[in-house]
Order: C-alpha cells, then sequence, then structure tokens
C-alpha cells in the first residue's frame, strides 16, 4: 500500500450513498500513535449508567413543567434522548482533541467505538437504551397516531446508523463526496 | 369428522398452553404489559414486537471485527519470519561515498579562515558559515564564559520546564527589535524549528502551496503536518497565482480550513531569493497565511542583517511567520520564530521541538544578542562581507567558462552549477557531475584552499528516483568570508577558477 495513496470515494453517477474508503497507511499510523481517548469511555461502567440517570433526569425536567401531559412529556424525553445521542455518535466527525493528528476526521464516534467492531458489549448496551426507551414509553401512555409516529421514527433514526450495515455508508444528497486530494 | 377431531385438538393445546403459560412466574406482568400497550391497534403492536425481537437478535450476535485481517498459520508465520532478512538501518556506502569519506578534510584546532588540517597544511576555509568571522571576536568568546560560569552549560530541561532562563528571553526580545516583529520564540535547534513551526499550525485538512526547491527540514515540516500540499515551480509567481486560484476554487464549497504559502526567504539549494512583496500580495488577495523560511537569509541580506524583508522593503508584520537561524552566520545556535504574539504563545505549548526539547544553552543565547547587536550596531561588518563576496563572484561567474553562479549577489553562499551547454555538450547525468566537483573539490584542497560540495537531501526510504520529486542540480559551494582580505579572497577564487577549468578539461 503507498504511504498516502487514497482509494476515491466513488460512486455511481446517480447514487446519493457512498462508502468511506479504507484509511491510508499513514493515516492508520497516526490513529494508533494513541489510544482513541474520544471512543474509549464508551466501555466504562460510569458511561453506561449515566444514560439512564439523563433520561430519568430529563423526565423530571418535562414532567415538572406546567401544562404538559404524560404523552408530551414522554415524547419530548424520548426525542431529546435521540437527538442527542444521534449528534454525538453519528453526525459529528473525528476527534475533537489533536490526539491523532486528525487521523480519524472521516469517522464519526459510532464508528471509532471498539475501533470499527461490531456487536460489541458498548454497541450493544447503546442500542439497547434508545429501543428501551421507546417500549417503555409507548407502555405508559396513550399516544395519539401523530406522536406514535413521531416516536417510532425517532428511535428508527437511531437505530438504523447502529446498524453493522451502515458502516462507513454516508448520504450525500445536497453535496458530492469530498475529494481530499 | 377429521375436521372436529383436529378442532378439539388445537383446542386442547391451546388451552395446555395457556395453563403452562399462566403457571410461569411473571406471565401475569407479560400479559398486563401486552393488553395495556395493545390499545386496539394491532399494526402498533406488530411495530412493538418487531422492535423488541430486534433488539434480542441484536445482543445476541457475536461479535466481530471490521478491520481486515490476514489470518496465518503458525507454518506460514514461521515460513514468513525465516524469509524475513532486516534491511540495513543505514544503507552500505556507495563506492562515491567511500572514496568522498576517504578524501575528507579534517580541521584540527579551532575553526577560522585560516584552518589547520589533520595532515599539517593550513588551508583557506570557504567551506563554513563563518561569514563575519565572529569565531575568532575574542570579546564574544569572553562573554560566553562570563555566561558560562554564571549559568553552567545546559538549562537542563525544556523551556516549559524550568528551561527558560532570562536571557533566553532577552534573546528573544532582541531578534523581535531586530526585525520589527511583536514577538519571537527561541528554539534549541535551527534545523527542527520550521520542522516543528509547520505541523504546530497546520493539520491533517489544511493546505499548504509550496515552493518545488524548499530545503529538506520545510519538507519534513510539511511531512509531519499531514496536510494536502500543492507545490508551484520554483520561484514563480505566475504558477504560484494559478495553483492559489485553484486552491481557492476548490475549496469554496468546503468548510474553511488553514492554509499556508510556505517558501524559503533565500534558497538553500539554489542561493536565489523569493519575490517577498509579490508573495504578500498574493497571500493577501488569495488569504493565505506566509511561512517564509529565511534560515539562510537572517543575518545576511538587507543594511543590517534582518533578512528578505528588509531587503525588499518589507514590513516584517506583514509576513505571518519569520523562520530564522541563529547559527551560522551569528556563530550561536538555535533558531527562531518572529510572528505576532498570538502566534508565538501557541508554539509554546503545542510545537514539539520547543516543548520537548532542551533549551538553548545560555552562552549561546547570549552570543545571539551579542552578534545581533554588533550586526545592528556596525552594517560595515555587512558590507565588508558583500564586498568580499563582489570580489569572489568576479572570479568565478562571468569569467569562468564552465560554471554560473546560481545565488543572488549578496549572499556570502556561492552555488556554482554547470552550465546548461557544458552539461549538454559532455553529456553529463547527475552522478557524473556530482563527481566532477568532488574533483574539483579535491583540486582545490591540493592548492590549500577548501570548499565543499552542495549535497541534496537524501530520498526517501523506498522512493523510486522517478517519484522523488523536485532534486537540486549538483553544485558547487563556496562561502566566502570576512575574515579574509579582498586579495586573499581573490586569490583563492582564482584557485578554485583554475581547479575548475583544468578538472573539465581533463574530462572528455
Amino acid at each position: 500500500m503507498p504511504l498516502d495513496a487514497k482509494d476515491p470515494r466513488r460512486r455511481r453517477s446517480s447514487s446519493l450513498v457512498y462508502t468511506e474508503p479504507p484509511e491510508s497507511l499513514e493515516q492508520l499510523s497516526d490513529q494508533s500513535a494513541l489510544p482513541n481517548l474520544n471512543a474509549e469511555w464508551v466501555n466504562a461502567k460510569g458511561a453506561w449508567v449515566i444514560h439512564f440517570v439523563l433520561i430519568l433526569i430529563g423526565k423530571i425536567l418535562f414532567d415538572i413543567m406546567p401544562g404538559v401531559s404524560q404523552e408530551t412529556s414522554w415524547t419530548l424525553t424520548n426525542i431529546s434522548y435521540t437527538a442527542g445521542s444521534y449528534l454525538m455518535f453519528h453526525y459529528v466527525r473525528g476527534v475533537p482533541f489533536d490526539f491523532n493528528s486528525g487521523a480519524y476526521d472521516n469517522l464519526n464516534m459510532w464508528e471509532q467505538i471498539d475501533n470499527g467492531d461490531q456487536y460489541t458489549p458498548a454497541k450493544k448496551f447503546l442500542m439497547f437504551v434508545p429501543i428501551a426507551l421507546f417500549l417503555v414509553s409507548t407502555h405508559y401512555t396513550h399516544y395519539d397516531l401523530t406522536y406514535f409516529v413521531i416516536n417510532t421514527m425517532a428511535t428508527i433514526a437511531v437505530v438504523i446508523p447502529k446498524l453493522p450495515s451502515a458502516h462507513r455508508i454516508r448520504f450525500s444528497i445536497f453535496s458530492p463526496p469530498p475529494d481530499d486530494a | 369428522m377429521d375436521l372436529q377431531e383436529a378442532q378439539t385438538a388445537v383446542t386442547r393445546i391451546l388451552h395446555d398452553a395457556s395453563s403452562q403459560f399462566q403457571r410461569m412466574p411473571g406471565s401475569a406482568i407479560i400479559l398486563r404489559y401486552i393488553k395495556s400497550s395493545y390499545q386496539n391497534d394491532p399494526v402498533r403492536s406488530a411495530i412493538e414486537l418487531f422492535l423488541f425481537l430486534f433488539a434480542v437478535r441484536y445482543m445476541l450476535a457475536p461479535s466481530y471485527s471490521t478491520q481486515k485481517k490476514v489470518k496465518l498459520s503458525e507454518e506460514e508465520i514461521d515460513e514468513l519470519v525465516d524469509d524475513w532478512t532486516p534491511e540495513p538501518l543505514v544503507a552500505p556506502p556507495t563506492s562515491f561515498e567511500e572514496m568522498e569519506t576517504e578524501k575528507r578534510a579534517v580541521i584540527v584546532g579551532p575553526t577560522g579562515p585560516k584552518s589547520k588540517l589533520s595532515n599539517g597544511r593550513t588551508v583557506t576555509n570557504l567551506a563554513s558559515y563563518n561569514f563575519y568571522n565572529f569565531t575568532s571576536n575574542e570579546s564574544l568568546k569572553e562573554k560566553a564564559i562570563t555566561t558560562l560560569r554564571t549559568y553552567g552549560v545546559g538549562p537542563c530541561g525544556p523551556p516549559g520546564f524550568y528551561g527558560t532562563q532570562d536571557v533566553h528571553m532577552k534573546t528573544e526580545e532582541d531578534v523581535a527589535a531586530h526585525l520589527g516583529t511583536p514577538a519571537c520564540i527561541i528554539y534549541a535547534q535551527s534545523f527542527s524549528t520550521i520542522s516543528s513551526v509547520i505541523p504546530s499550525f497546520s493539520k491533517r485538512g489544511d493546505i499548504i502551496v509550496a515552493d518545488r526547491a524548499v530545503n529538506f527540514a520545510v519538507r519534513k515540516g510539511i511531512q509531519i503536518s499531514r496536510s494536502t500540499v500543492r507545490w508551484y515551480d520554483h520561484g514563480d509567481m505566475e504558477d504560484l497565482e494559478n495553483v492559489l486560484k485553484k486552491v481557492t476554487k476548490e475549496q469554496a464549497k468546503k468548510p474553511l480550513t488553514r492554509r499556508f504559502i510556505i517558501t524559503e526567504g533565500m534558497f538553500e539549494n539554489i542561493g536565489d531569493v523569493s519575490d517577498l512583496p509579490k508573495l504578500v500580495e498574493l497571500k493577501l488577495k488569495y488569504k493565505f497565511r506566509l511561512i517564509l523560511d529565511e534560515t539562510w537569509s537572517y543575518g545576511v541580506l538587507g543594511r543590517t542583517g534582518r533578512g528578505l524583508t528588509e531587503a525588499q522593503n518589507v514590513d516584517a508584520s506583514e509576513v505571518d511567520m519569520i523562520i530564522g537561524s541563529l547559527s551560522g552566520p551569528l556563530s550561536a545556535a538555535g533558531g527562531f520564530c518572529a510572528a505576532s504574539r498570538e502566534v508565538v504563545e501557541h508554539q509554546r505549548i503545542s510545537s514539539a521541538s520547543y516543548t520537548y526539547s532542551a533549551a538553548l544553552p545560555a552562552m549561546l543565547s547570549t552570543t545571539a544578542s551579542e552578534t545581533i547587536a554588533l550586526l545592528q550596531e556596525q552594517p560595515e561588518i555587512l558590507t565588508g562581507l558583500r564586498d568580499n563576496i563582489k570580489a569572489m563572484r568576479a572570479q568565478l561567474d562571468p569569467r569562468s567558462d564552465w560554471v554560473r553562479c546560481t545565488s543572488m549577489v549578496d549572499n556570502p553562499i556561492l552555488i556554482l552549477v554547470l552550465k546548461a551547454e557544458v552539461v549538454a555538450s559532455k553529456n553529463l547525468s547527475t552522478q557524473d557531475q556530482n563527481e566532477l566537483f568532488q574533483d574539483i573539490v579535491d583540486e582545490c584542497l591540493v592548492n590549500n584552499v577548501l570548499i565543499t560540495r552542495l549535497k541534496a537531501y537524501p530520498l526517501a526510504q523506498g522512493v523510486h528516483p522517478r517519484d522523488q520529486g523536485w532534486q537540486p542540480q549538483p553544485a558547487l559551494k563556496v562561502c566566502v568570508t570576512s575574515g579574509l582580505t579582498k586579495k586573499e579572497t581573490e586569490k583563492a577564487g582564482t584557485i578554485i577558477r583554475h581547479a575548475i577549468t583544468k578538472v573539465l578539461k581533463a574530462r572528455k
């Protein structure tokens, strides 16, 4: 493999989807220069507990707001959790600190967790939380159709990018794939 | 009959299953859950059930790696290990290198314009960067010794960790005041200054536009920075503008990145200078930052040795970063980066060479301050050198039929390359030219003049010569010093010219 060979992010002209190409040797060596501190903390036990704590705090917060029904409160909790986790795990790419000279710039956090391995305990846990939250919320409420659709959509939006088949898949609807030449 | 039997059987089975289910612990909870979440909508329940089953399946799936790994058996591993012969860390010397090492002149005792060699002869030294002969300045020596008695030899720590001493801060102020920039930072090694400054600002994804002929240290810095590099032809401002235009156009729709133009003030391998006013104009027009490597021009160009900014009348604060050297003509050691306060402060914590290597020894720092003061107070030191450069050039450039000088007129390092027609008529390869120049160096040494060849930077390991990029033309390097009189310089110049003629005439 040449030192900085780059597979261009090729896609068919009609397709809106492309796959993130494998890293060059230079990027790989920069990635392994330091452990990826950005993704390693998800394996800590405290990092698992904090999900439940945050959800609980969110629920209490929405409950104490005057005039908010149980349906709205659960929906708001669900949406804020899914929005937050989507932003954190699937939207933002790279590492916020300068540990690996930007060698992770093309990967989001979900892809950085456990070096991209699938079905690891941390990933299973992170997949379990939004589904469980959704099931619990539908159980304790009488959603009308609109609320139900909103909650289902929010859950699916964080479940699909977590699928192993979505690994390194990018959608580029408004912009062509980047070419780092 | 059959139908009725089947019906009763099914009813019985269902009944059994239901009673079994009710006997199961927790079955009541499940029933209650399903009942309460059913809400008269089978589609909802189906979605929930699907999500639940999906979650169960996900939880039970075995983990696997997405990294492509080659599985090797024990035998295959052994075989590969047996087959492997390590490449030597240093390649064995070529016959040319061996010959060069054998003939290399060794100076005994202090270096100066007249140096004593290990074979007992005294030669005129035109191979050292001791342009102003500060090495034999007694007052500088005394001051260095005084500093040594007060501060000891090394500061024993990196600048951020007890390594910074008052003399370093004074030198920083002196350089900044000399150049006219708001601030300055002193590094302990000249070579690693630029190769550390570049990666502390430019990161992966950022864009560097650099001159093809930049020196090895700049190349290393660019390589470490992992930035995207675009090259422009050496000194070609039109090509630079085209590259800048192209980059600006390409990047228009992308997230904003840092962009730099990197070039040398005076080129190490060619000896000519950049067109600084044009560079500043272009960098302002296309919104780039300019990093100028003045390693070879600081202390040399300009009326008081401020470098290219003074020589071409550009305000030093127009250049975003000026990197210079305190070794060589200033007879100290280390390098500096003169820039705005923010740029300098950023380097104090994020520039690898500053953060991780021990600070400059105090006596070298005071020596640098002293020599900078000397250059400012006595500009005749510089004019004296320039007279000698003129005298040496007069002997070589227009007079010699074989070589021409690519250095600009004020450059004390005369880079002499073979004229194009000479190379063409004699059909000389790069290797041939190097050998010829080595012969000339040897011939000069016989006549008691010590000069050297331009030693090009090495190729990266495993790179094919075709992919090496720009390589300098083989050249002779004659370093003029003001430690010699004009007569002595002229005499040495004549010897060099005659040696060139002799060697090249002998070559058929």
